[in-house]
């Protein structure tokens, strides 16, 4: 694709020092590590954007206590919350923390262009190593099945709906919607009664995409066709069609979905937050971002699962890995594998840490509990939700119309090439269908998956 | 700056304008003027002041009033606490003074490269002067965006020195001190300056230094003054630039972090937090108006 | 002393060529060429030398070596010859993000041009306070433009009860879009700008017309023209190089444009507010990390500014001069 010739040396010279950061061909072993075990150092980990002075604190115990037990790591929050629309600057700037975050989208590309760290003879020493779920694990996998990236949370996607709002608009909060007719008159009652957005939709840094791709998972489409190397775009399906005619009805015969289309999740979650939106599509661990960054009242809160219909209709699933720059050093690395077991995954696998974790929070009235799919087997989760039973402190009766099917939902990954950029490809079409009512939805689908193809030819 | 420079562009006292001593005697006329003059001056504090004020005093009433009766004044009283949370929460003054910092560096770095890069093309006129001052020039038809790039991934990895300056202040500085207009101005304005009074000082045995300090230095005040203005606001507006180099909240100038906040607050605390970053500027432009407004109009005869 | 500032600076020429570089160094000696203070001049040169080799030149000429190649910062950059710029051009985004730069410049013009100068016009009449006048028009250029986005925002709320559209409602008009329509977001956003930077040119123009000589408007009495046939054939053809100055300089701008649509729009609803300036940085920085395409496309920008600059200085040099 791309012609390769001898760049002149000079060149060379000129951007050597800025392609010299990748350390995939001298992976850490667990002997160097332990080598390095004492050795000062610190370490800069992600801490979320905006959090409430509380939630800071409860990540500061756990960070104290993490120091008791390693002494020689000094541990430095650095805020960070995964954007899709900043995070190459930051790769570029080399300004991530040791330790962040990105979404099981990312993790292929960032391995296969050796963005991040080769940790995966440290992680593959961890004592739950072998047991993560395995479509989860395949995110933070390279080509040859080396773990680089550790998932730490995965989610299906599903409803949050404001249980306040289904009051007032005499709605039942204890039954949500169950068919996507349901999800579309229970949106028109709402924005008729309360005169709130009914369902709101996330159109901007490439989260209409996303969300629309997540309507065509559960009408029973797919993004991408997959055969042997060859990957193509499924955009202009009837699938597609039919996900934006829908939305298409309920923003113009029914104006159910509020005044606001340039929503990114941010803006989102803010609006759900402060119960100006009565539903709205995301991930199904949202929960703790609604309470404490944006000051959501926990009685409000309520979440079920998509409707599926149609055949082969799944829920689009996605999650979040743990990573470590490229830049970091050897000690570095050791330390920064030590934290992603202590603070992501302590809380999952061992009894001390989910007890630990829970309290730090509960002390500072942070939310406890809130159901996510599990990163391992059911069972592995059931048991770490056991530890902390007594500690639960979210409604958890309120969770129950997500919780009590989520587990039985077919999950499906998301689309493998070129996913932000599909995902970003989708916004504006999204935008167009919600803010032009005459928006030829056929012509918008053909151009996009032309230019999908573009992009995932383009690698 | 001194007095007759900025009297020319706010033109305090002219002679005439438009409309005659002859003409305002008619009655016809003046009460055209007059009217046209109220108006004006009704649209402009609708237009220039309506939307700060707006802003003031949403900045202490509650966010439901705010989105349900926006124009109303107070319906349900005040909310002062707003301020101090904007305030305490996001660290306004250490954004402040970041903003502030970034201006004054900036501003410091452009007035050590323009007065001395003037003083070598236009007064010491080494044999280089032409080569230079062609180079110089032809970064002024080279704009901004196709540096963002470049100058991006030099900043990640300055050549020579080999280290980055991403989160730090010198991220700003030192790419604003490459400013050819600046340098271009103040070699004009020596231009200006009477050769005579230079070669007697040589005659004098004044080296370069001496030269530059004892003499060109306290002739160059106007010019000082301009090119001061220009610096300071441009460094204080820059948005795209910090957004890029300056990505660790502790050294953000607002600009830059008052976007990212909006995701996080209320609105009436964002309001708040609005409302004080534009106090501070607004009271800086009310002391030194003359300053500004003498520059917004020489800055029409030069540059955007 | 002052005066001569004014027109020094309206003056942008280059140096005039001088005649006999006294500090060169002749024959080649070292010391002599000490001794006249070439080095010291060397020094004083220094700061600008290193500040626009390493932030200026290095990276102009970077930029054009990275449009012909493939980086994205972390495999070693490929030549891929004119494959940007194909790209680039071939993209179904740029032929959107052009118009889009037009529309906002040409309706930068439509808001931005006539209303200063008629406001500008009846100013200079005013013989008190003139100096409230000029403030009033100046204060929302003091207002920092992050925050003038951030409040306008707010103001373009798409609800009834937004801020725009309660007044609009008053006038029973609206509730009207705003910020959520293809074709009403250009114009929400470009009238922000406009607010944002009118008093600014208001000042300008209001400079150009007390410099207006007074025997002009005498010798125009005396042919017995009134105030309309003055502001006609007096004043507007004295404005004519401003005027056709702050036109160049609109344009050069507007074609930058980058923190309105950014923060108002993100380039939305369905890329109605994409500039090319914004195409360039989602190319960088917004996630695919191309920065060959993005230096392809910043390049092609610039060489049509130059243009426009060029024009602009040619025609500010001719006027000074005349």
């Amino acid at each position: 694709m791309k012609s390769r010739m001898i760049a002149p040396l000079a060149v060379v010279a000129l951007t050597a020092s800025l392609a010299a950061c990748s350390t995939g061909d001298d992976a850490l072993t667990p002997a160097d590590a332990d080598a390095l075990a004492d050795e000062e150092v610190t370490l800069h980990v992600a801490i979320d954007e905006g959090l409430e002075e509380e939630a800071v604190e409860a990540f500061e115990t756990r960070a104290a206590e993490f120091t008791e037990e390693h002494p020689n790591i000094t541990v430095e929050a650095q805020e960070y919350t995964w954007t899709g629309t900043t995070f190459a600057a930051d790769l570029a700037g080399g300004t991530l923390p040791t330790v962040f975050t990105v979404p099981f989208t990312d993790g292929r590309g960032l391995i296969e262009r050796q963005q991040i760290a080769d940790i995966s003879a440290l992680v593959a020493e961890l004592p739950y190593a072998g047991q993560f779920n395995e479509t989860v694990a395949a995110a933070g996998q390279s080509a040859d099945g080396a773990q680089w990236a550790v998932p730490v949370a995965a989610y299906g996607q599903g409803i949050h709906y404001n249980r306040a709002l289904f009051a007032e608009a005499g709605l039942d909060p204890d039954a949500p919607p169950t068919t996507w007719e349901e999800v579309r008159e229970a949106a028109d009652t709402i924005s008729e009664e309360t005169g709130q957005t009914g369902l709101g939709m996330m159109t901007s840094s490439n989260t209409g995409g996303w969300i629309l791709t997540t309507l065509v998972y559960a009408m029973g489409g797919r993004a991408e066709a997959v055969e042997g190397d060859e990957v193509t775009a499924t955009i202009d399906t009837p699938e597609y069609q039919e996900a934006l005619e829908y939305l298409h009805a309920m923003r113009w015969e029914d104006d159910s979905m509020g005044d606001e289309f340039l929503y990114d999740w941010a803006t989102s979650h803010a609006d759900f937050g402060a119960g100006k939106i009565g539903m709205m599509i995301s991930g199904g661990g949202d929960y703790g971002n609604l309470i404490t960054q944006n000051a959501m009242n926990p009685d409000d809160y309520g979440v079920t699962v998509l409707p599926l219909e149609g055949d082969d209709a799944a829920v689009l699933g996605g999650g979040t890995l743990a990573a470590v720059d490229a830049k970091a050093t050897p000690a570095e690395q050791a330390a920064a594998v030590e934290w992603i077991d202590f603070y992501y995954m302590g809380k999952l696998t061992t009894q001390e840490g989910a007890v630990a974790d829970a309290e730090a929070l509960t002390a500072q009235d942070q939310p406890v509990g809130a159901p996510i799919l599990p990163v391992f087997d059911q069972e592995t989760y059931d048991q770490s939700q056991e530890w902390i039973a007594d500690l639960i402190n979210v409604p958890l009766e309120q969770f129950a119309p997500y919780s009590d099917r989520i587990y039985d939902q077919p999950l499906a990954a998301e689309p493998p090439a070129a996913t932000q950029d599909l995902y970003a490809t989708l916004d504006p079409v999204v935008q167009a269908v919600l803010t032009d009512e005459s928006a030829d939805i056929d012509t918008l689908l053909a151009d996009a998956e032309q230019q999908v193809q573009t992009l995932i030819d383009r690698g | 700056m001194s007095g007759p420079t900025t009297g020319r562009a706010t033109g305090q006292m002219i002679d005439r304008g438009i409309v005659s001593d002859a003409d305002l005697r008619r009655p016809g006329v003046r009460r055209g003027v007059r009217a046209v003059h109220a108006g004006l001056l009704v649209a402009l504090v609708v237009v220039g002041l309506g939307p700060i004020l707006w802003l003031a005093k949403a900045a202490i009433t509650p966010t439901q009033d705010t989105l349900r009766a926006p124009i109303e004044v107070f319906p349900n009283g005040t909310d002062w606490a707003n301020l101090a949370v904007a305030w305490t929460r996001f660290d306004i003054d250490l954004h402040f003074f970041n903003t502030l910092w970034l201006a004054l560096g900036s501003w410091a770095v452009q007035l050590l490269i323009a007065v001395t890069g003037g003083y070598v093309l236009s007064v010491l006129r080494p044999v280089y002067a032409r080569v230079l001052s062609a180079l110089v020039l032809s970064t002024l038809f080279v704009p901004a965006v196709v540096l963002l790039v470049p100058l991006y991934l030099t900043v990640l990895d300055v050549p020579v020195a080999n280290v980055s300056l991403i989160n730090t202040f010198w991220a700003v500085w030192l790419p604003a001190g490459a400013n050819a207009f600046n340098v271009l101005l103040v070699a004009r304005f020596f231009d200006g300056l009477p050769r005579e009074v230079f070669e007697a000082a040589k005659v004098d045995g004044a080296g370069p230094f001496r030269l530059g300090w004892s003499i060109v230095l306290p002739m160059s005040r106007p010019i000082i003054g301009v090119v001061s203005v220009f610096a300071f606001i441009t460094a204080w507006k820059d948005f795209l630039w910090p957004l890029l180099v300056l990505r660790d909240p502790a050294v953000q100038p607002l600009s830059v972090r008052l976007p990212a906040l909006q995701d996080y607050v209320e609105l009436d605390v964002l309001l708040a937090a609005l409302a004080i970053s534009t106090v501070i500027p607004i009271a800086i432009f009310l002391v030194f108006q003359r300053l500004f407004l003498s520059g917004a109009g020489l800055s029409g005869a030069v540059k955007g | 002393m002052a005066d001569t500032t004014v027109s020094l600076a309206v003056r942008s020429a280059p140096p005039a060529p001088s005649q006999a570089p006294p500090g060169g160094p002749r024959g080649g000696r070292v010391a002599a060429w000490i001794r006249r203070g070439g080095l010291s001049t060397l020094v004083i040169a220094l700061p600008m030398l290193l500040c626009f080799g390493l932030f200026s030149w290095f990276p102009i000429a970077r930029a054009v070596v990275m449009s012909f190649q493939f980086t994205n910062l972390v495999t070693a950059p490929e030549f891929v010859g004119l494959e940007n710029f194909t790209y680039v051009l071939s993209d179904p985004l740029l032929p959107v993000a052009v118009r889009n730069t037009f529309y906002f410049a040409v309706l930068a013009l439509l808001f931005g041009y006539p209303i200063p100068l008629l406001a500008a016009v009846a100013m200079s009449e005013v013989r008190r306070a003139r100096g409230l006048f000029a403030a009033l028009a100046y204060l929302p250029v003091v207002v920092p433009p992050v925050v003038a986005v951030l409040l306008w925002k707010t103001f373009y709320s798409g609800a009834d009860t937004g801020v725009f559209n309660t007044i609009a409602g008053w006038f029973g008009a609206g509730p009207f879009p705003w910020l959520q329509h293809p074709d009403w977001a250009m114009p929400s956003l470009v009238l922000e700008a406009t607010w944002a930077a009118a008093g600014g040119t208001v000042i300008i123009y209001l400079a150009a017309l007390t410099s207006v000589p007074p025997e002009l408007y005498d010798a125009a009495e005396v042919d017995g023209a009134g105030i309309w046939r003055k502001i006609w054939h007096v004043t507007l053809p004295q404005l004519r190089p401003v005027l056709f100055i702050t036109l160049i300089l609109q344009i050069i701008g507007t074609s930058q444009v980058f923190t309105e649509p950014y923060l108002f729009t993100g380039g939305g609803p369905a890329n109605s507010t994409t500039t090319i300036l914004l195409m360039i940085y989602n190319y960088a920085f917004g996630g695919r990390g191309d920065y060959g395409a993005a230096t392809a496309l910043s390049l092609m920008l610039a060489v049509v500014l130059a243009i426009l600059s060029a024009i602009y200085f040619r025609t500010t040099r001719r006027w000074s001069t005349t």
